[in-house]
C-alpha cells in the first residue's frame, strides 16, 4: 500500500475533492464567512470571530454532546428543559451557598443524573430514546415552573460581579466561552476517534445487533452516551446562569435542542447513525451563529430570520445526502 | 411470453474500476439459464445492467432481435423483466396481498382499493404455487423463507417474460425448494426465461439448462449443464484446480472442553445435551424449525435460556452474558453476516477490531497501531484482499467481508469458537478458505462447533454430527457413519414418525 501512495504524484485538485467529500462541513463554513465578508469587509478579524465563537459556545457545546447522541441512534428533545432545571437550581444553591465551585459541580452532577434515568428508561424500559425525551421535556420544565412559581432565579447580587465574569471574562482576549467551547471540542474529539467507547458509540448507531453480538454492553454504553450528554448539559447550564445571571423558568433553554441538532446534522452527522464526527459539529455550530449573524448583517426583518435558517439547514443536508448516495 | 435475449460485450468501469469486460451471454426463450461465478466475479453487475440499474459503459442489450437503447429500470419492467434481489425488499407492515399488488393497485370506480379483487387474486397465485399463504397475513408475522416465496410470487403476479433470481433459496427448506423448482419448471413450460443465480451446486444442476460462468469480470464458458459435471464447474468458476481441503488429520483429543447439559429455551430446543472435546469439530445440523438458530445464540450468551447450564474446561459458564462468555474463552461467528455482523458504516479495520476491544476491559483508549498490528496477521492468515484498510467495509465482496467477520473473532483468540452458517452467501474460493482455516484452528487445539445445514460442508469439515428436530437433538452420528441420507433421515425425524405410526 505503502509504495502506491510514494508513486502518486501529489495533486492538490485530488486532495481538495477528498476534502469536499469528507469534510463538507469546512465549505460551507466558509462559504458562509465568504458571503458576511460581502456586507462586512472587516469581518476577518480576530474580534469579530472570537466574538463568533463566544457567541456559538452555549450551543456549540450542546451540539458536542448531541453528536454522540445522534450517531449511536438515538435522539434527546428535553436539553432544553434540562437547562432550565439544572441552572434554575443551580442558581438557588449559589445563592444559598455562596459557592461558584459548589454550583459548577452541582450542575453537571444534577444534569448527568437526569440524563442517567433517561438512559435507563431508554436501555431498562425499552421506550424509544424520542418518547422518553419527549416526557422528560415538559416534565423537567414543569418542575421547574412550579419551583419559580412562573417567576425567574436571580443571583443575588453579592455574588453577581465575581459570578458574571466567568462567561464574560477572557484569558488574553480569548473569551472564557470560547475557551470551554475549544477545551471541550478538543476532549470530546480524543474520545470520539481514539477510544474504545468512541468506537462504541459509532457501531451501536451502525447495526445495534452485530454491536450486542460482538460483546458490546450496548445498554451500558448508550446509558454512557446520555450521561456524556448531561455533562455537556452541566457545563452549559452554568455557563447559561453566568452570562443570563437571570433563568425565567418557563422559556429558558426553550427550543436549544433544536438547534443542538441543526449543528450536528449541518456538521454531517448522519440522522439514522453510525456517521458523524466532532470537528463537523464545532464547525456546524459555527455556521449556524455565522448564518444568524449574517441575517442581523444583512438587516433582514426579524421574523423572516426563521426563514432563511431553515433554508439554509435544508440546503447543507440537501449538499450531504446527494453526495452520500453517490457513494452507494 | 417469449423472449429472446442477448447481452453482447458488456463491459463497465466504475471509477478505474473494470468490473465486466466484454462479457455475452445468450437466453433463450423457456430457458433456465445458470449464472456462475464466485462473489466478485460480475454476475449481480451483469444482471443489473439488464435490469437497467447500470447503463453499460460498451455493450448491447438485444432483446428480440432488437437492441434496446438506454435501458431503465421501468423499461426493463415494461419488457417483462422481473428481478428477484437476493435481500428480500417485501414490506414488512403492509399485508401479503399488498405486497404482491404494491404500486400497481386495483381500484373501484371511486378511486378506493379494490381490496377484494386484489386478495383473490393473490390467493389464486397462491393456489397455483401450491402455497399455504394466507394473503391476509402481515409480512412480518411470516417466516423468512415464507417472505422469500412471496418475493418469488411478486415477480410472476403480473406478466413476466425474464426472471432474474439472486440466490431466491438461502432462507429456504428443502420442501420449499423442490415447489419453487417445481414452479420453475412450470414457467419454463409456458415460454417465461429464467436466469438464475446460486452458489449451490446441486440445485443448479437439478433445476438449470445451460449455464454461464463468468470469473474476475470476464466470460468464461457457455454450455449446458448435462454436459459437465459439478467438479468441471468448480474448476471453471475458481479458474484453478481445488485443493481439496477434507478433514485432514484428526486432532481430536479425550478431553472435554465444552459440556452443554439439558439446555432448554421455551419451545426452540428442549433438554439439549451434548460434549465438545477439545481439537474437535461438531457440526450441528437439521432443517428449518429446529431450534438451531435459538441454540447457537444461547451456546453464546445471547438468548436466555430456562433451564440448563453450560460448562467450559470444567467451570461454569456465564451464559447470562456475551461479554463473559467471550472473556471465558468462547467465541462466535453469526449468520445472517449483513444483520449480524456487520458494520457499515464503519472501516474494515474497526470492523475487525470490534469483539477484541470488547473483550478486552479495562483499557480507555482504542490503539489504532495495535488494531493494525493484529489485523495485518489476520490478513496473512486469511488472504483478505481488500485496497485500504481505512475503507468501508462494504466496499468489499461477501467472502472478503466474512473473512474480515473471521478475523474479528480469531482476534479474540478464543478456545471454542461457533460458527453459524459462516459460508453462507459467499463463494466457493472463500469457503475453501474457510475449511482451510477450520483445520488449521483444530490442529492448533481450539475446538469448533459449527451450524450449517448443507452436507457437503459438514462432510468437508466435522467429526460428529449433531442432528436436531424440532427442538431435541435426534441422533448423534460419528463422521464415519455419516452420510447424507442419514443426515436426512434424522433431520427430518423420520425415524420418531415412524414410532408414532405403531
Amino acid at each position: 500500500m505503502s509504495e502506491q501512495i510514494e508513486k502518486k504524484p501529489f495533486n492538490a485538485l485530488e486532495h481538495i475533492k477528498y476534502l469536499y467529500t469528507n469534510h463538507t462541513y469546512i465549505f460551507s463554513f466558509i462559504l458562509l464567512l465568504v458571503i458576511m465578508l460581502f456586507i462586512n469587509h472587516d469581518y476577518l478579524s480576530f474580534t469579530s470571530l472570537s466574538t463568533l465563537l463566544m457567541q456559538s459556545t452555549i450551543k456549540g457545546i450542546l451540539a458536542l454532546g448531541m453528536t454522540f447522541v445522534i450517531i449511536s441512534g438515538m435522539i434527546d428533545l428535553s436539553i432544553g428543559s434540562n437547562i432550565a432545571i439544572t441552572a434554575g437550581l443551580g442558581i438557588v444553591l449559589l445563592n444559598r451557598s455562596g459557592s461558584i465551585t459548589l454550583m459548577f459541580v452541582f450542575c453537571v452532577a444534577f444534569s448527568v443524573f437526569l440524563t442517567a434515568v433517561i438512559g435507563l428508561f431508554v436501555t431498562k424500559g425499552r421506550i424509544a430514546p424520542f418518547v422518553v425525551t419527549l416526557a422528560t421535556m415538559s416534565i423537567f420544565r414543569s418542575i421547574i415552573v412550579q419551583l419559580g412559581q412562573g417567576g425567574p432565579f436571580n443571583v443575588a447580587s453579592s455574588i453577581l460581579p465575581r459570578f458574571r465574569v466567568i462567561a464574560a471574562g477572557s484569558v488574553m482576549k480569548v473569551p472564557n466561552m470560547a475557551i470551554a467551547f475549544i477545551v471541550l471540542t478538543v476532549i470530546m474529539t480524543v474520545i470520539s476517534t481514539q477510544t474504545k467507547f468512541g468506537r462504541y458509540i459509532y457501531a451501536i448507531g451502525s447495526n445495534e445487533t452485530a454491536s450486542r453480538l460482538s460483546g458490546i454492553n450496548v445498554n451500558r454504553v448508550k446509558v454512557e452516551i446520555f450521561m456524556l450528554m448531561g455533562a455537556m448539559i452541566g457545563v452549559t447550564s452554568f455557563l447559561f446562569a453566568s452570562r443570563m445571571t437571570s433563568v425565567t423558568a418557563a422559556n429558558a433553554g426553550m427550543s436549544y435542542e433544536m438547534d443542538a441538532i441543526a449543528a450536528a446534522i449541518i456538521g454531517g452527522t448522519s440522522f439514522s447513525g453510525g456517521r458523524g464526527r466532532i470537528l463537523g459539529t464545532f464547525f456546524g455550530a459555527l455556521s449556524l451563529q455565522l448564518i444568524e449573524n449574517l441575517l442581523v448583517a444583512a438587516k433582514i426583518p426579524p421574523f423572516l430570520t426563521g426563514l432563511v435558517k431553515g433554508t439554509i439547514i435544508l440546503a447543507a443536508i440537501l449538499l450531504q445526502s446527494k453526495k452520500e448516495s453517490k457513494k452507494a | 411470453m417469449n423472449i429472446d435475449l442477448r447481452m453482447e460485450n458488456i463491459s463497465i468501469f466504475f471509477g478505474e474500476f473494470q468490473a465486466l469486460s466484454d462479457v455475452s451471454i445468450d437466453v433463450k426463450s423457456g430457458e433456465i439459464h445458470g449464472l456462475l461465478g464466485e462473489n466478485g466475479a460480475g454476475k449481480s453487475t451483469l444482471m443489473n445492467i439488464l435490469a437497467g440499474i447500470y447503463p453499460p459503459s460498451s455493450g448491447r442489450i438485444i432483446i428480440d432481435g432488437e437492441t434496446v437503447h438506454g435501458m431503465t429500470v421501468s423499461r426493463a419492467a415494461d419488457l417483462g423483466i422481473r428481478f428477484i434481489h437476493q435481500e428480500l425488499s417485501v414490506i414488512e407492515d403492509l399485508r401479503v396481498y399488498e405486497n404482491l399488488f404494491l404500486s400497481k393497485e386495483l381500484t373501484l370506480k371511486n378511486g378506493f382499493l379494490d381490496k377484494k379483487e386484489m386478495a383473490a387474486r393473490s390467493a389464486e397465485l397462491m393456489r397455483k404455487m401450491n402455497l399455504d399463504i394466507n394473503v391476509g397475513d402481515y409480512i412480518r408475522d411470516l417466516d423468512t423463507s415464507r417472505k422469500q416465496l412471496v418475493e418469488i410470487a411478486k415477480a410472476i403476479m403480473f406478466e413476466a417474460r425474464l426472471i432474474i433470481m439472486d440466490e431466491p433459496t438461502t432462507s429456504l427448506t428443502n420442501k420449499e425448494i423442490e415447489v419453487l423448482f417445481d414452479l420453475m419448471r412450470n414457467l419454463k413450460k409456458s415460454g417465461v426465461s429464467m436466469i438464475y443465480i446460486s452458489h449451490k451446486m446441486p440445485e443448479l444442476f437439478s433445476v438449470c439448462d445451460k449455464y454461464t460462468v463468468l470469473r474476475d469480470g470476464r466470460f468464461i464458458q457457455s454450455g449446458e449443464f448435462r454436459t459437465i459435471d459439478e467438479h468441471g464447474m468448480t474448476e471453471l468458476m475458481v479458474g484453478r484446480s481445488v485443493v481439496e481441503s477434507e478433514r485432514s488429520a484428526v486432532t481430536r483429543t479425550d478431553e472435554v472442553v465444552f459440556e452443554v447439559k439439558g439446555l432448554s429455551c421455551g419451545d426452540f430446543f428442549r433438554d439439549v445435551s451434548f460434549s465438545l472435546y477439545k481439537g474437535e469439530v461438531l457440526a450441528l445440523t437439521g432443517l428449518f424449525g429446529d431450534g438451531r438458530a435459538e441454540l447457537s445464540e444461547a451456546l453464546f450468551g445471547a438468548r436466555k435460556v430456562t433451564s440448563g447450564t453450560i460448562k467450559k474446561s470444567g467451570a461454569h459458564l456465564p451464559i447470562h452474558d456475551i461479554g463473559s462468555v467471550m472473556r471465558a474463552g468462547v467465541g462466535m461467528v453469526p449468520r445472517s453476516r449483513k444483520e449480524r455482523s456487520i458494520f457499515p458504516d464503519l472501516s474494515i479495520l474497526n470492523n475487525a477490531s470490534m469483539a477484541y476491544l470488547a473483550k478486552n476491559r479495562g483499557a480507555f483508549f482504542a490503539d489504532r497501531r495495535d488494531d493494525q498490528r493484529r489485523f495485518g496477521e489476520m490478513v496473512k492468515l486469511m488472504n483478505v484482499r481488500y485496497d485500504h484498510e481505512d475503507n468501508f467495509i462494504t466496499s468489499l465482496s461477501g467472502g472478503n467481508q466474512q473473512k474480515v467477520v473471521l478475523a474479528r473473532w480469531l482476534e479474540t483468540d478464543a478456545d471454542i469458537y461457533i460458527l453459524d452458517n459462516p459460508t453462507q452467501g459467499i463463494d466457493v474460493g472463500a469457503k475453501f478458505e474457510v475449511y482451510k482455516l477450520i483445520n488449521l484452528l483444530t490442529s492448533g487445539g481450539k475446538s469448533v462447533i459449527i451450524f450449517s445445514s448443507e452436507f457437503p460442508e459438514i462432510y468437508r469439515v466435522c467429526d460428529r454430527c449433531v442432528v436436531m428436530y424440532k427442538g431435541v437433538i435426534n441422533a448423534v452420528l460419528d463422521r464415519n457413519e455419516l452420510t447424507e441420507i442419514k443426515m436426512m433421515y434424522y433431520s427430518t425425524g423420520a425415524n420418531l414418525e415412524a414410532g408414532t405410526r405403531e
